[in-house]
């Protein structure tokens, strides 16, 4: 069962989860014996006899320091010294809840609910030191790990704690809610430079990820997968051939899946490459990228009953007060996650239960996916958290732990599964290639009257069950709902779906809704007459906030100030990752074109963010950063191609990344503040395309609205202006 | 059978001539800090020292591998200290960490012909080397990091 995405049910899901806070101790006497058990407050923490503090982190790690920065959160308000802070990732547990890491959400999400944690545990451990020493919990404080009775100095560690003293009550959620928390002005460890925990392992080639993983009698397995993205079957498998591999084991076939297993990786592969297979490659085996697009164009041209995303004041009076209208059709191509660990698993499948060693975005619905397919209870399905390799919204997906499960199931042995490069890239759930038409409409007064966008895009909700009454995938519009005060908008959601699977990569609809949005928003301030900056201010009285970054980006990246030919800056301001939860965030692109070959360098970007509440100032700065320069990749190199129902690109010589020699200078400004926090691991993604298309603009007077920004498109567009 | 000289100890491996050192070393020697990552020398993840010279173990026959002095991240310094481990960690450089070990092996075959690299030479060094998380800001003050620390 998948579970909904929506937001709405996410947060009844956060809610179930927060079930998990109520206070529980599970210490049942005061006797030696048990004294020396865990404390295990709530499914946050567990605090052991000797002293440690050990923060369950339920979130993925993949490189954006969450296990610091959370367990940096409860040691806040548990009032633990960070020397006695320990981190672990448990296996899935259905206390946990909704174990789900994306959307840039986990400190959004966690923020409090962790807080309450800390301070609840706190709480407790202060009532049971001061019962201990015979004192007024009242006259206690919390410090350093210990509790401390402030008229006596007398003090308990809070291993001494836990070790002695029995705990029985528990804290109610409710309880939890009234707690007090700290003001961010009494922080210590919230807001504080605390180098990441997991760093030092990931230096000498200790830290283990899924594909590290090594069970006794492991075996290898291979899979062998249809031309076709979608819709490929096996008509017949002749075996023949790879059984006489040096290493074979056997051969799986069924409805699902046809693989081979053996001994090594390397004869798994021979063995499979052996295999005779005749597919059927179902009814995508035409589909090419000229087929999407014209298939894109000609929705959007003739939709008409597709539902509204954004539907406000009355676009056709709005147009029709307009003094001067803009039209502009805006693409972006299939984008490939590429993490860096190719998907992988390793399945043990003993005594009905399966044991699954792996890198998980998305465990819950991991859990929920095989439970059905294997037509096994969720308990029996344990997933065993290691690193990720690379997350990026690939990890979401429960594809390859399937087809491990799968072939364990068979095997009785533990398996082994690893994908080539060039499987994991043509398997891949792409971002969605997208065509969007935007009209804008202009005022007397200069200032835009009516807003409209046509945006064709697939939508991967369907298989998350996230897609609302409508048929409309939030995750895929988020962002065209941009947040211009703008009278009269209507935003149409075209739904296409090609046969190349799409998922979730990292920042997901706002990078092409902000790259339409926001390119477009330049276009109508040359249109007026007015410079973008000055344009977009006029347009943001009612977010402050917005505003704020995009003027200190504008400043900080010497907006206005000379440059040398053929170097232009642009600018792009966003809400992303979510409208309801936004970092603001504005970035100036510096970039310089030749405009004989349509090359671009990108020289430097600044980028201003406010996210509220900083919990780690370097792990944020390393966010952004990354970011940034995901942005820069995916809008100077990278795309997928399609032809006879697959991605023509199959490894990094061909399907592009950023690479050293063309990484700008990247300048972070964050700003400081007191509110809420929000996430980092993808709004400054979501910038770099529009800004960079203006910047492009800025040099050459051509305007680029396909993204890649590929010198060819460049050049073309140089080559119609002139 | 072959043998194999990896971090100063010796391994017999009995595996065909032609098979990727890269498998070997992580399959079925378990050291798995060297990574896959492309498997046709496109990414550096599976970076190594070959005789000090930094090679991809994907694109390195387990043949071409035989009898030569093999060292790979977890014998690049007895106690992970080298300087470049040290600067990886003073500069925060992982995020998801998967590219770090080849990062660090390009780098330190770079830093043991170089002591001092320019800018120009890292990047030159480097740019084989894929990082998706894209730490390559950190990266580089990294290597600087430790060039000042070698050299001083």
């Amino acid at each position: 069962m998948s579970p909904e995405l929506s937001r709405r049910d996410f947060l009844k899901s956060t809610a179930l989860a927060g079930a998990g806070l109520t206070l529980r101790f599970t210490i049942p006497g005061v006797d030696t014996a048990s004294a020396a058990a865990s404390f295990e407050p709530n499914a946050a923490l567990t605090i052991t006899p000797d002293g440690f503090v050990t923060v369950h982190i339920t979130k993925a790690e993949m490189g954006q320091g969450v296990g610091t920065a959370l367990a940096q959160i409860v040691a806040e308000e548990l009032e633990a010294d960070w020397k006695d802070i320990r981190i672990d990732y448990p296996m899935n547990d259905p206390k946990f809840g909704l174990m789900l890491t994306g959307g840039s959400w986990s400190v959004n999400w966690t923020f409090d609910s962790l807080s309450r944690a800390g301070a609840g545990a706190r709480m407790l451990l202060i009532e049971a030191a001061a019962k201990q020493m015979g004192v007024a919990a009242a006259d206690c404080v919390a410090a350093d790990s210990r509790v401390r009775h402030l008229p006596t100095g007398r003090s308990m560690a809070y291993g001494e704690i836990v070790a002695k003293v029995p705990i029985t009550r528990t804290l109610s959620e409710e309880d939890l809610k009234k707690i007090a928390l700290k003001k961010p002005s009494q922080y210590r460890i919230v807001g504080t430079w605390i180098p990441r925990l997991d760093i030092p392992e990931k230096t000498n080639g200790r830290a283990k990820f899924g594909i590290d993983t090594f069970l006794p009698g492991m075996v290898y397995a291979k899979v062998a997968y249809p031309p076709t993205r979608e819709g490929g079957k096996h008509t017949s498998v002749d075996d023949s051939a790879a059984k006489r591999v040096k290493g074979y084991i056997r051969t799986v076939v069924n409805d699902d899946i046809v693989a081979v297993v053996a001994d090594t990786y390397e004869n798994a592969v021979k063995a499979r490459d052996a295999l005779k297979v005749t597919w059927n490659p179902g009814s995508y085996a035409n589909v090419s990228t000229e087929s999407i697009f014209a298939e894109y164009a000609r929705k959007a041209k003739e939709d008409t009953t597709s539902p509204a995303w954004v539907e406000q004041g009355d676009i056709r009076s709005g147009m029709a007060e307009a003094v001067r209208t803009h039209e502009a059709t805006f693409t972006t191509d299939y984008v490939a996650h590429m993490q860096m660990e190719p998907m992988n698993c390793v399945v043990r499948f003993e005594n009905g239960v399966y044991d699954i060693y792996t890198g998980s975005q998305f465990q819950t619905m991991a859990v929920g996916t095989l439970s059905k397919k294997l037509g096994v209870e969720e308990s029996k399905i344990r997933i065993h958290q290691h690193y990720l390799g690379g997350g990026f919204g690939r990890r979401l997906e429960p594809d390859v732990i399937l087809e491990g499960a799968l072939i364990a199931r068979e095997v009785k042995r533990p398996v082994k599964l690893i994908r080539s490069r060039e499987e994991d890239l043509r398997r891949d759930y792409y971002r969605s290639a997208t065509l969007q038409v935007l009209k804008g409409g202009l005022g007397a007064n200069g200032k835009i009257v009516a807003w409209q966008n046509t945006l064709v895009a697939a939508y991967p909700g369907e298989r998350y069950g996230g897609l609302d009454d409508k048929g409309r995938d939030q995750f895929s519009l988020n962002g065209s709902d941009h947040v211009y005060d703008v009278p009269n908008q209507f935003v149409r959601a075209i739904r296409s779906e090609t046969g190349i699977s799409v998922g979730y990569v990292r920042a997901v609809a706002p990078n092409y809704t902000f790259f339409a949005v926001e390119t477009f928003m330049d276009e109508l301030a040359h249109l007026a007459g007015v410079d973008p900056v000055a344009f977009r201010l006029s347009m943001l009285g009612s977010t402050p906030r917005l505003a704020s970054v995009l003027k200190l980006a504008a400043e900080k990246g010497g907006w206005g100030t000379p440059l040398p030919p053929n170097v232009g800056r642009g600018v792009a301001c966003v809400t992303a990752q979510e409208k309801k939860s936004p970092t603001w965030t504005a970035s100036v692109v510096e970039a310089q074109v030749d405009p004989t070959t349509g090359r671009v360098r990108v020289r430097r970007v600044t980028c201003a963010v406010d996210c509220g509440i900083v919990v780690n100032p370097d792990g944020a700065r390393a966010q952004i950063e990354g970011s940034v320069l995901f942005g820069v990749s995916n809008a100077l190199k990278e795309y997928g191609t399609v032809a006879n129902g697959a991605l023509v690109q199959s490894n990094f010589h061909d399907y592009h990344v950023l690479r050293m020699d063309e990484v700008p200078d990247v300048e972070i400004h964050v700003v400081d503040s007191t509110e809420y926090p929000t996430g980092l691991g993808e709004p400054g993604t979501t910038t770099i395309a529009p800004a960079l298309s203006n910047a492009i603009f800025a040099a050459t007077g051509a305007r680029v609205r396909s993204v890649p920004l590929l010198p060819s498109r460049v050049l073309k567009a140089i080559q119609q202006k002139a | 059978m072959a043998q194999l000289l990896i971090n100063g100890k010796t391994f017999m491996v009995d595996a065909d001539p032609a098979t990727p050192l890269l498998w070997v070393i992580r399959e079925r020697l378990q050291l798995t800090g060297t990574k896959f990552g492309c498997g046709m020398a496109q990414c550096g993840a599976c970076t190594i020292h070959l005789d000090g010279a930094a090679v991809r173990s994907c694109q390195t026959s387990l043949a071409q591998a035989a009898g030569k002095k093999i060292t790979t991240i977890e014998g690049l310094h007895p106690k992970g200290e080298h300087p470049l481990q040290k600067a990886w960690i003073a500069e925060q450089v992982p995020q998801c960490g998967y590219c770090q070990s080849g990062q660090i092996m390009q780098a330190a075959a770079l830093l043991a012909k170089n002591p001092n690299p320019t800018d120009e030479e890292i990047v030159a060094a480097m740019t084989g080397n894929i990082c998706r998380c894209a730490t390559y800001l950190r990266i580089k003050r990294a290597i600087k990091r430790a060039a000042r620390e070698v050299s001083s």
